[in-house]
């Protein structure tokens, strides 16, 4: 559905928690005595809690989402909310609004429209995790617990990767033989990707925007109260913001996914399911239903600060699903 | 095919053709065409039409829960059938729980 907030249209998908009776949990909305969850009573505020999951910035949409963890969460009892952020998918795509306070803005006055008012749990996917660590600065009270995939909150050091990323992707994308290199060893659709992603960056002052963001100052990062998971994969070199995350928020679990890579979500969705509602059930309370799913292959390396792993390490928890490392460039 | 299937496979046909506009395909729309390959739908796209089909069908018919389900290899060579035959399922169960 399209919801109109903050001045935009905004496409839109819920899913309900699946219903009583098909044997599930239920996530218990925050307790005002859940002293882990620091969070303001979501005791008057009846009805599951909810999750509020945002895609990545500049190729990505909510589709990333919908087929990895969306589902799963609400069979944990969660109403799950998904967007496409602005200039995205089949949200509208103004020319500029493009800094990290605007995706914010548009998630609060999405959550207004929807009128959810209880604090909610925020699931980001590279840049929408640091637009659910902007969300959670700037409402405090609103926030519960935040999971990262591949992210970080606003910090110089993430901008700066960002601005690096956008600024050869400005630069590549509009080349027709550079976007077939990349596209060498992708997944299928890349080519497709990178059209739309180019479009959008011709169209918008993204780029130049988005990394002039005003960043906040590290103690406000550091007022996150709520539990934080970080999920990296090892073969990505945002993994090595993971010890800075850690130090200005010291609650954070940092989950290491061996032979991952920034696309863990998609490439190693059941991995990543399993982490988080393992994360859910132990530091906030919420039981999903029935074992949690593993798979022999996936070995995940959990770290309270993240080394990079030796070159045998890496080959000791080598798996058989995972995607042969392309070297683009 | 059900007469039931037949009907559903029109409706579905024209929005389809809605949600992809300028580039909807020339071809008839069959059991047998997929999103992907035939449609040049993104899943994305197939998240949309979901949305639509939802509002259509109610509560008769848990589409986000049945595609949610899906991984996004298995959305890449979803048919059109394919969505078309659990709409149908559902329509049963739901007449069928009816006096």
């Amino acid at each position: 559905m399209i919801v109109r907030a903050n001045g935009i249209d905004l496409h839109v998908e819920l899913l309900d928690p699946s219903p009583p009776g098909s044997d599930v949990g239920r996530a218990p909305a925050p307790a005002a005595d859940d002293t882990r969850a620091r969070t303001p009573s979501a005791a008057g505020t009846p009805g599951p809690p909810t999750a509020v999951l945002i895609h990545g910035m500049a190729s990505d949409t909510l589709a990333s989402w919908y087929f990895t963890l969306a589902k799963p969460l609400a069979d944990a009892g969660f109403r799950v909310v998904m967007y496409d952020l602005r200039g995205h998918g089949h949200s509208e795509r103004p020319r500029t609004g493009y800094a990290i306070d605007d995706f914010v803005d548009d998630l609060a006055a999405l959550l207004d429209e929807l009128g959810v008012t209880g604090p909610v749990y925020l699931f980001g996917n590279s840049f929408g995790g640091t637009i659910a660590f902007g969300y959670a600065i700037r409402h405090p009270e609103r926030a519960a617990a935040i999971v990262a995939i591949e992210s970080a909150p606003p910090t110089p050091a993430w901008m700066a990767r960002v601005a690096r990323g956008l600024a050869r992707a400005a630069e590549l994308l509009p080349r027709q033989d550079a976007v077939a290199a990349l596209a060498a060893g992708r997944r299928e659709g890349f080519g497709r990707r990178a059209r739309a992603t180019r479009e959008m960056l011709a169209a918008t002052t993204l780029a130049e925007e988005l990394p002039a963001s005003p960043l906040p100052d590290p103690s406000r990062i550091s007022a996150i109260g709520v539990p934080v998971l970080c999920v990296y994969g090892a073969e990505s070199a945002v993994a090595q913001l993971a010890p800075e995350v850690a130090r200005l928020l010291p609650q954070t679990r940092t989950v290491v996914v061996a032979g991952a890579r920034h696309s863990v979500l998609v490439d190693r969705s059941e991995t990543v399911r399993g982490l988080v509602l393992a994360w859910l059930r132990e530091e906030c309370g919420v039981a999903p239903a029935g074992p949690v799913p593993t798979h022999p292959d996936h070995i995940p390396q959990e770290v309270p600060g993240w080394t990079p792993p030796s070159p045998a390490a890496r080959s000791s928890s080598a798996t058989a699903g995972a995607a042969p490392r392309s070297s683009p460039t | 095919m059900a007469a039931s299937q037949e009907s559903i496979l029109a409706e579905i046909s024209e929005m389809i053709r809605a949600v992809l506009a300028d580039f909807a395909p020339d071809d008839e729309i069959t059991m047998e065409t997929t999103f992907r390959e035939d449609l040049g739908m993104e899943s994305i796209d197939v998240v949309s039409l979901a949305g639509r089909l939802q509002t259509r069908y109610g509560d008769q018919v848990n589409f986000a829960h049945f595609v949610a389900t899906l991984d996004l290899q298995t959305v890449r060579d979803l048919r059109v059938g394919q969505l078309v035959e659990h709409i149908a399922a559902s329509l049963d169960r739901v007449g069928a729980g009816q006096p």
